[in-house]
């Protein structure tokens, strides 16, 4: 741009002879910044005043470092082991955290504090005055500036070379599109086409993909524990997930944990009391699902997906905490209050004749959970 | 060898035979009484003067509602016929019990009988009917020593209604499942076994004792103001809170810096 106040540029021999003041105040002036104030915050040297607040910066950078330290220290040393309440250390052990964050974060401000208070205290707090431009480019510039990007289109000779032109619309066109297909076709699947497969929609982990009995499995919170669920294990009233289970998986840790965490595997194997059992009202084609009074829902909520698995034992409800729908497990827990509009799906029971536990004869004959575009129910 | 038998006589067989019998018997009646546990009865129970007292205080503050027989009063009370001595310590030492009125579920308040009458109370539900009996533990010695096993499986068949460190939530129809702060250990044993209310039952097999025990401990060490150590619990919600208090806080702070760093010297 075009500048009307050039500063008088000084010869070689002037520039020499500046001391460093005057070459700040020139540089800022070349650049049209005019410094109006400049002061020194200290401007007798020396004075108590400064060495305090000299001392006040050094105080919290120390401090800093002090507090660094102190969190290494309880890092290392701090009783970090577990300490039930009421017992003995438990005072400082519940105290670990806390000290690590108090030091820790402690550090990190006092470093803060320590910068903006240098800041504060020692760095001049100048005024500079710089002039603004008023109104738009001139005549001239705007002349020149829509003949230089004229005469480039020329010189280049890009203006009459259609074959060029489109030949690089093509290839640019085309590679756009190639770009945007990355993204969007990852988007782009089919659920259905392995939907007979167990990882479908349709089916769960409870599918028999081969001969091979599928037990119900207890979880003990530990994944390669494997606890067999039989009648006698629950009293009337009374409820437990159940995860399957194949003996080809014993040895397999990944395999059984995986069942565990499997989202769409949970099942509430429920026992009903024997007063309310006699009240069970069966869905067609589910008569022989359950085992006696056992019954086994999914726990994945048809509404969104939700665990449902508060079961009250006395009213025969299984309660959905998302959006509080409830289900019946005396009707084939069917939905009575709530957003849900679909039974929970029934997994097929019995108990194995060999073994005395439970086993699933079957996957869910519905997909579990939410609602999707091609669900027939 | 074979001569020797073929000498005997039958009737000396057929004594040998008895005698062989017998032992055996004995002996597998002796091996009986040695591997089969004693069953665990309650103390109360076997001293009929303590059944008569439990009898007495039925009649003056349970009778109405759970029938003479206890077979239940329709409308009013369940039967307590089988229910055993815990659901009864559980229901009248937490106060439930007796009730003062019917509701959507029976209220926690001051317990109305003592300790001796409410054991007198259980011991008198158990001669009639049998059920679910405390264990023989009480107190601290039901503090499992794994508070982390007992820390998941909470969370796996409690957390659902109790929320994860233990504040209780809503059930259907102002049921509510009640906040774990207060609850003592032998509370919450008998409400695991007895099952009281909506809660579902956890029998010794599908939850064993060293389990409930784990769960209690966990139970202990995350309510009572436990597992607090920024001072507050903040509600023991999780991030909801503790987000809000944490930008509240934080915000204000943040604020606070901001001016200093902004203020004239």
């Amino acid at each position: 741009m075009s500048d009307d106040k050039t500063p008088d540029t000084p010869s070689e021999e002037e520039l020499a002879g500046m001391s460093r003041a005057e070459l700040t105040r020139l540089g800022m002036k070349l650049d049209g910044v005019e410094l109006i104030e400049y002061p020194d915050p200290w401007p007798v040297k020396g004075t108590r005043a400064e060495k305090r607040a000299e001392r006040a910066v050094a105080f919290w950078f120390v401090l800093s470092g002090v507090a660094g330290l102190a969190s290494v220290v309880a890092f290392i040393w701090w009783p970090s082991k577990y300490v039930a309440p009421g017992d003995d250390g438990y005072f400082l052990y519940s105290l670990y955290t806390p000290v690590l964050g108090v030091t820790l974060g402690g550090a990190v401000l006092a470093i803060g504090i320590g910068v903006l208070m240098y800041t504060r205290r020692f760095i001049p707090h100048e005024i500079a005055v710089q002039d603004r431009h008023d109104g738009g480019s001139k005549d001239l510039d705007k002349k020149t500036i829509v003949a230089q990007f004229a005469d480039f289109g020329h010189s280049t000779t890009i203006a009459r070379r259609s074959m060029i032109k489109r030949s690089l619309g093509f290839g640019g066109g085309v590679l756009g599109l190639a770009l945007t297909v990355v993204p969007l076709g990852a988007l782009l699947r089919n659920p259905h086409a392995q939907s007979d497969n167990k990882n479908g929609l349709l089916h769960t982990g409870w599918q028999h993909t081969s001969d091979e009995k599928v037990y119900l499995r207890r979880d003990t919170g530990d994944p390669s524990e494997v606890v067999l669920v039989k009648p006698e294990d629950l009293d009337s009233g009374s409820m437990e997930t159940v995860f399957p289970f194949r003996k080809s998986e014993e040895e397999d840790e990944e395999a059984l944990s995986a069942a565990l965490l499997r989202s769409d595997n949970p099942v509430m194997l429920i026992r009903l009391r024997p007063e309310d059992a006699v009240r069970v009202v069966k869905h067609a084609g589910q008569e022989d699902f359950n085992y006696a009074d056992f019954y086994a829902y999914t726990k994945i909520c048809s509404h969104l997906g939700c665990p449902t698995s508060l079961y009250e034992q006395r009213t025969n409800r299984i309660l959905c905490p998302c959006h509080q729908s409830q289900f019946d497990a005396l009707q084939y827990a069917k939905p009575v209050f709530g957003p849900a509009t679909r039974k929970l799906a029934q997994l097929p029971i019995t108990v194995d004749e060999e073994t005395g536990y439970f086993i699933a004869t079957g996957d869910f004959i519905e997909p579990v959970g939410p609602a999707y575009w091609e669900r027939r129910s | 060898m074979t001569k020797k038998r073929r000498a005997r006589t039958k009737f000396q067989r057929r004594l040998a035979g008895l005698l062989a019998l017998a032992i055996a018997l004995l002996g597998i009646g002796t091996l009986y009484s040695f591997l089969v546990p004693e069953p665990q009865t309650a103390q109360a129970q076997e001293d009929p003067a303590v059944v008569r007292q439990g009898e007495a205080l039925y009649n003056n503050t349970c009778i109405t509602c759970h029938g003479a027989n206890l077979e239940g009063v329709q409308g009013r009370g369940p039967s307590l016929v089988g229910i055993g001595e815990a659901a009864v310590f559980f229901q009248t030492s937490t106060g439930r019990m007796p009730a003062m009125m019917q509701g959507a579920q029976a209220q926690e308040k001051p317990p109305v009988l003592s300790p001796e009458e409410v054991d007198a109370v259980a011991a008198f539900v158990q001669s009639n009917g049998g059920g679910v009996q405390m264990p023989e533990e009480s107190g601290k010695e039901l503090l499992g020593d794994n508070p982390a096993r007992g820390g998941q499986l909470f969370r796996l068949n409690c957390a659902s209604c109790h929320n994860f460190t233990g504040r209780g939530g809503a059930l259907s129809s102002g049921k509510r499942a009640p906040a774990l702060d207060g609850a003592s250990e032998d509370e919450m044993y008998a409400a695991m076994l007895s099952g009281p209310q909506s809660m579902p039952r956890f029998s010794e097999r599908q939850l064993s004792p060293d389990e409930k025990k784990d769960i209690i401990s966990y139970v202990k060490s995350v309510t009572d103001g436990n597992n607090n150590p920024g001072g507050d619990s903040l509600g023991g919600l999780g991030p909801q809170s503790e987000g809000l208090i944490g930008f509240i806080v934080g915000i204000a702070a943040l604020l606070g810096i901001t001016l200093w760093i902004g203020a004239k010297q």
